[in-house]
C-alpha cells in the first residue's frame, strides 16, 4: 500500500517504521527541517519538508495514487482539515485523523455513529474515515487487559458470534482430548480458534492436544457461551474491588466501559452479571477537582484525594485489599512503581499504563502483570486500520501478538477458489479461518476443510499479529 | 423606569380586578347590593387604571433589572393584598380596615388565618372572594399576568422568580409566557376536577368551586365556621386530603408528566421525600390516635386530612388537632417545620431544602470516617449539586430567624411562648391554624392591631421567600438615607 503520514513526531516515526517494515511504500510528510532530517537518516521512506495541508505539497509528492493518508501532527485542526482537504478532491484515498481533544472526538463520533445508523452509505464526517483518539484507544487496551487477564475475554463479532477466552479446569471433559477428538463429546459444536499453554499462544491444528490448565479460545454463538462454558467448566475471576490510580480522562474513560458498563456475555455467562461487571471501583487522584468530576460522572464509584503514595490512605481504606490495581495517571513512572508496590503488598493483579513498550520488560521485572503502552497503543491502532480495503475490522488478541481479522475475500487473492484443507496444508500454523459468511448469505457459518472460498465471501480469520502475508492471502493482492 | 413600573403595576391590578367578576355575580344571583356595590368599586378603578395606561402606553416594557425585579414584586404583592381587603371592608363585612388586610394578606398569602369568628354570617359573595384569593395567590398573580399579559417580556422571569417557591425556578419551554401558560393550564384543571368531585359529593356549587379554590391554593379558608369537617361528607375529606397533597407537589412536575418525561417525575428527590415524609407521619399518627379512638376508619381519616393539610400548609381541618395525644400533636407539629414542594403552592421550608441539608448531613459523616474520600450531592438524579447546600441552609437560618422575630413580636403583645412560636411558624410557612391560643378552632380576631399588621409581613415575606420581601425593605431604608 502507498501510504501518506503527515507529521514526523515519535508516533508518525514509530508508524512510518512499522508500515516500513510490512513492505509498504510510505511517504512521510512534515515541516520541520530537523525532524526531516532525522527521519531520513532513520528510515527507507520518501521524506518530504511542507506542510501537511498545503495541496500543491501532497500533490506534488503523489497523494492522487495513495491508498490511505494518516494524519498526526501536533493540531486537531490541521490534521482535520488536511483529510477533509484530501477528501474533497481525492476522495477515494483512506483517510484517519489524530484527534487529541477528546470533546472534538466524542462529538464527532456520536455524529458519525448517528448518520452511519440513518444512512450506512454515507460518505464520513469532514471526509474522514477513521478518527483516532489516543485516550480512547489506551483505555480500551487497559480496559482488554482487564478483562483478559482477570475477567475473562469475549471478542463480539457482529453476526451473533463471539470469541471467548475460557481456562479448562480440572475435570473438564475437554481434558487429554485433541481438536480432532471433541467432536466426540455430546453437545460440543464449537470451535477452537487459539490455545493458550502457560501463557504462550498458538493456532492449533487438529492434533493439538488440550490439557487442563489450558486457555483455548472457542469461536461461539454468543447465547451459547454458558454451554462452551459448562465444557471447560470454568470458574469466574472474582473481580470485586477495582483501585484506579489518576482520575485523568483515561481513568475516566476506563470507568465509562467498566464502572456501568452493561453486562457482557461474559459475566451473563455465571448469571452473576452485576458482581462481575458491578466491581466496586475505588479512584485515587491527587487533585481534588478530578475527583470532584470522577463521583459526579460515576455516581456508584468511590474516589479519594490524595497521594497514592500516603501510606495511610491506602492503610485507612484498605486498599491493599483490591484484587486488580490499575494505576493510570499521566505520570507513567509514578503508574509503574505504584503497581510494583502494590503488587509487593499482595493486590492479586496489576496494570500499569507506561509510555512507550520499552517499559515493558521493567515492568515485568518488577512483578507488573500488564504494561500498557501509551504510544504503542495508539500505532498498533492505526496499524490495524491500515490493513487493505478488504479488511474491514482488526481485533487484538494477546497484546496484538495474534489478530482476529475480518474482511471480504478479493477477487484478487489467492485464496479465491480453493478450499480451507488446501490453504491450511500450504500455510501451516499461520491462519485459521473461523467463521465464513458466502456472499449474499445473511448468516455466518463455521467452516471445514472442504469449504471453498470464493470471492466476496465475508471471512473471520486468526493470523500472527503483523502478518502481512496471511492478510494478502485472503484479502488482497497486495 | 417609573412608567414600566405603574403600567405593571395598573395591568395587574386589572387582572385581579378582572377575577372579581365571578363573586360579583354571586352577589348578583344573592340580590346582594351592598357587597355588590364592594366589588364594582375597586373592578371599575383597577380597570380604569389598567386602561388609561394600555391606552397611553405603547410598545414593550422596558426590561426590569435584577434588583428592581424584586422590588416590583413585593410591590405588586403588597399592592394586590390592598386592592384585595376593598371588596371586604367595603361590603362591611370586615369593619375595621386592619382586619380586612389581614384578611386579604390571609387569603393572597394562602396562609388560610382568619379574623372572623362567625364565616357562615358573612355574604356567600365575600366567602367565595376569600377562597379565591387563596387561588390567585396561590401559583401567583405575577405569574397569571405573564401568562396572559404578552408585555413583559424577558423581564417577566425575574418577576416570576420572585414569587415562585422553593429554589427550583426553571423554565419548563423556551419562552417564559408558555411555562406561566402551561402551570396555570395545570392549576386550572386540577381546580375544575376538584370542583366537579366535591359538587357530586354533595356540596353546593359554591361551596365546591369555594372549596376548590381553598384547596388548590392550599390555602384554608372555608365557607364553614367548622371548615370542612361541618359537612360530615366522608367522600369530601378523602377528596381534599387527595388535593391538597396533590397541590403540594411541584407544578412543574405535572407538566413533565403530562409531557411524557416519566423518568423526571419519578426520580425526583423532593416527590419522593414528600411522599415518604406524608406516609410515615399518617402510619405514627394514626398508631398512636388509633388507641384512644373508637372508629379506627374515622381516626385514619382525620389523621390523614390533618397530615395533609399542616404539611401541605392548608389549614383545613376536620378535628382539632391539639385534643389530640401528646404525642400525635408533636408530629403534627414537626410537619409545620417541613413544607411542601417547591414551585407547588404551598408554604414553609419545603420538602427540597431539607433533602438537601439531610444529603449533606450524611456527606459530613461519611467524611469524618473517609477523611480522604470526595464525596456529591445527588438531587433528583442529578449529581454535584454541592452549590445547593449553602443556598438552602442560608435560607433554613433566614426563616428561623424571621420565625424568632415574630416570635418576639408575639411575645410583646402578650400572647404565650408558645403560642406565639407556633402562631409565628404558622404565619411564616402560610399554614394558618398554630397551637395554643390561636389552635384549629380558635380565630386571629382578638390579638392586637400592631401584632395583626406584623404578622401581615410575616405571612407576605414567608409566601415571597423572605428574600424579596427583606429586599424591598433594604431598599426602602437605603432609599431614605
Amino acid at each position: 500500500m502507498r501510504i501518506f503520514v503527515i507529521g514526523a513526531g515519535f508516533t508518525g516515526m514509530q508508524l512510518a517504521k512499522e508500515l516500513v517494515a510490512e513492505k509498504n511504500d510510505v511517504v512521510l510528510i512534515d515541516n520541520d527541517a530537523e525532524r526531516v532530517r532525522h527521519a531520513g537518516d532513520q528510515l527507507d521512506c520518501a521524506v518530504i519538508e511542507g506542510d501537511g495541508n498545503d495541496l500543491d505539497t501532497l500533490e506534488k509528492a503523489g497523494v492522487a495514487g495513495a491508498d490511505a493518508l494518516v494524519t498526526l501532527t501536533q493540531d486537531d485542526e490541521v490534521n482535520m482539515i488536511t483529510c477533509a482537504l484530501v477528501d474533497a478532491v481525492h476522495p477515494r484515498v483512506k483517510k484517519i485523523a489524530r484527534v487529541r481533544n477528546y470533546a472534538y472526538y466524542r462529538a464527532s463520533d456520536a455524529a458519525r455513529r448517528r448518520v452511519k445508523a440513518e444512512n450506512p452509505e454515507a460518505p464520513p464526517l469532514y471526509g474522514i474515515d477513521v478518527m483516532l483518539n489516543p485516550d480512547v484507544e489506551v483505555s480500551a487496551a487497559i480496559d482488554s487487559a482487564m478483562a483478559h487477564g482477570v475477567v475473562g475475554d469475549v471478542i463480539e463479532l457482529d453476526g451473533g458470534y463471539g470469541i471467548v477466552t475460557l481456562s479448562v479446569e480440572e475435570g473438564s471433559p475437554l481434558a487429554g482430548l485433541s481438536l480432532r477428538q471433541l467432536h466426540t463429546l455430546e453437545g460440543w459444536r464449537f470451535l477452537v480458534a487459539f490455545v493458550e499453554v502457560e501463557g504462550v499462544m498458538s493456532l492449533p491444528s487438529g492434533s493439538t492436544v488440550i490439557n487442563a490448565g489450558d486457555r483455548i479460545g472457542v469461536v461461539v454463538p454468543l447465547e451459547e457461551i454458558p454451554a462452551a462454558g459448562a465444557f471447560t467448566r470454568t470458574k469466574r475471576g472474582d473481580l470485586k474491588r477495582v483501585v484506579l490510580f489518576g482520575a485523568d480522562r483515561i481513568g475516566s474513560l476506563i470507568l465509562d466501559r467498566r464502572a456501568q458498563n452493561r453486562p457482557s456475555a461474559w459475566a451473563k455467562l455465571f448469571g452473576r452479571a452485576d458482581e462481575a461487571h458491578g466491581a466496586e471501583f475505588a479512584v485515587v487522584d491527587r487533585d481534588p477537582d478530578k475527583c470532584r468530576e470522577i463521583v459526579r460522572r460515576h455516581p456508584g464509584v468511590r474516589a479519594f484525594c490524595g497521594d497514592v503514595t500516603d501510606e495511610s490512605l491506602l492503610g485507612e481504606e484498605d486498599l491493599f485489599g483490591c484484587d486488580l490495581l490499575v494505576a493510570a495517571s499521566g505520570n507513567h513512572e509514578l503508574n509503574l512503581v505504584t503497581a510494583a508496590y502494590m503488587k509487593s503488598r499482595g493486590v492479586r493483579k496489576t496494570i500499569a499504563l507506561t509510555a512507550n513498550a520499552s517499559y515493558g520488560e521493567i515492568a515485568r521485572k518488577l512483578g507488573v502483570d500488564v504494561a500498557v503502552p501509551m504510544r504503542g497503543t495508539v500505532v498498533d491502532a492505526l496499524m490495524g486500520h491500515l490493513r487493505g480495503r478488504h479488511v474491514q475490522s482488526v481485533h487484538s488478541v494477546s497484546n496484538r501478538r495474534f489478530e482476529i481479522l475480518v474482511g471480504n475475500v478479493s477477487p484478487a487473492s489467492r485464496a479465491a477458489g480453493r478450499n480451507l484443507r488446501e490453504l491450511m496444508e500450504q500455510h501451516p500454523g499461520e491462519a485459521l479461518v473461523l467463521l465464513r459468511r458466502a456472499a449474499g448469505a445473511s448468516a455466518d457459518e463455521l467452516p471445514c476443510g472442504s469449504t471453498t472460498l470464493a470471492p466476496g465471501d465475508r471471512v473471520v480469520l486468526i493470523a500472527r499479529g503483523r502478518d502481512v502475508g496471511v492478510a494478502g492471502l485472503f484479502f488482497g493482492g497486495e | 423606569m417609573a412608567f414600566s413600573v405603574c403600567r405593571i403595576f395598573t395591568y395587574i391590578l386589572g387582572l385581579v380586578g378582572t377575577s372579581m367578576v365571578l363573586p360579583l355575580l354571586v352577589s348578583f344571583m344573592d340580590g346582594d347590593a351592598s357587597s355588590a356595590r364592594a366589588f364594582l368599586i375597586p373592578m371599575s378603578v383597577g380597570w380604569i387604571a389598567a386602561l388609561s395606561f394600555f391606552l397611553v402606553a405603547r410598545g414593550r416594557l422596558r426590561i426590569l433589572d435584577v434588583r428592581n425585579a424584586f422590588g416590583v414584586a413585593a410591590g405588586v404583592w403588597i399592592a394586590i393584598c390592598l386592592f384585595g381587603a376593598l371588596p371586604l371592608y367595603l361590603s362591611g363585612a370586615f369593619p375595621s380596615p386592619v382586619d380586612a388586610v389581614f384578611e386579604s394578606v390571609s387569603g393572597f398569602t394562602t396562609t388560610g388565618a382568619s379574623v372572623c369568628a362567625d364565616i357562615e354570617s358573612l355574604p356567600r359573595s365575600i366567602n367565595l372572594w376569600r377562597c379565591e384569593t387563596h387561588w390567585l395567590g396561590g401559583l401567583g398573580v405575577i405569574a397569571l399576568a405573564v401568562a396572559l399579559i404578552p408585555l413583559l417580556g424577558a423581564g417577566g422571569f425575574r418577576l416570576i422568580k420572585a414569587e415562585t417557591t422553593g429554589p427550583d425556578k426553571t423554565k419548563l419551554t423556551t419562552l417564559i409566557a408558555d411555562t406561566a401558560k402551561t402551570l396555570w393550564v395545570v392549576y386550572i384543571a386540577l381546580t375544575a376536577i376538584e370542583a366537579i368531585l366535591l359538587w357530586g359529593f354533595g356540596l353546593g356549587v359554591i361551596d365546591a368551586i369555594a372549596h376548590a379554590f381553598s384547596t388548590l391554593g392550599t390555602g384554608g379558608f372555608s365557607t364553614r365556621n367548622a371548615s370542612v369537617g361541618a359537612f360530615g361528607i366522608p367522600a369530601v375529606e378523602w377528596t381534599c386530603t387527595a388535593f391538597m397533597l396533590l397541590a403540594s407537589v411541584n407544578f412543574g412536575l405535572y407538566c413533565r408528566f403530562i409531557t411524557g418525561r416519566w423518568d423526571e417525575f419519578c426520580r425526583d428527590s423532593e416527590l419522593r421525600t414528600l411522599v415518604l415524609v406524608v406516609l410515615t407521619s399518617i402510619a405514627v399518627v394514626a398508631a398512636v390516635q388509633c388507641g384512644v379512638s373508637a372508629d379506627f376508619g374515622r381516626a385514619v381519616r382525620d389523621v390523614a386530612f390533618q397530615v395533609a393539610s399542616v404539611i401541605s400548609t392548608t389549614g383545613f381541618m376536620t378535628s382539632d388537632y391539639t385534643t389530640w395525644q401528646p404525642a400525635a400533636q408533636m408530629v403534627i407539629f414537626l410537619l409545620f417545620f417541613v413544607g411542601g414542594c417547591s414551585g407547588s403552592t404551598a408554604g414553609g421550608i419545603k420538602v427540597v431544602r431539607w433533602t438537601i441539608l439531610a444529603k449533606s448531613l450524611a456527606n459530613e459523616f461519611r467524611r469524618i470516617l473517609h477523611p480522604h474520600e470526595v464525596f456529591t450531592l445527588r438531587i433528583n438524579g442529578e449529581t454535584g449539586r454541592e452549590s445547593f447546600v449553602p443556598v438552602a441552609a442560608s435560607f433554613v437560618f433566614l426563616y428561623f430567624a424571621l420565625v424568632l422575630v415574630t416570635t418576639f413580636a408575639g411575645t410583646l403583645s402578650g400572647l404565650d411562648v408558645f403560642t406565639a412560636f407556633s402562631a409565628s411558624l404558622s404565619m411564616v410557612g402560610n399554614v394558618g391554624p398554630a397551637f395554643g391560643g390561636l389552635g384549629p378552632s380558635a380565630n386571629y380576631g382578638d390579638i392586637a392591631a400592631p401584632l395583626k399588621g406584623f404578622y401581615c409581613f410575616a405571612m407576605l415575606a414567608g409566601r415571597l421567600e423572605i428574600y424579596t420581601m427583606l429586599i424591598l425593605i433594604g431598599r426602602a431604608f437605603r432609599h431614605s438615607r
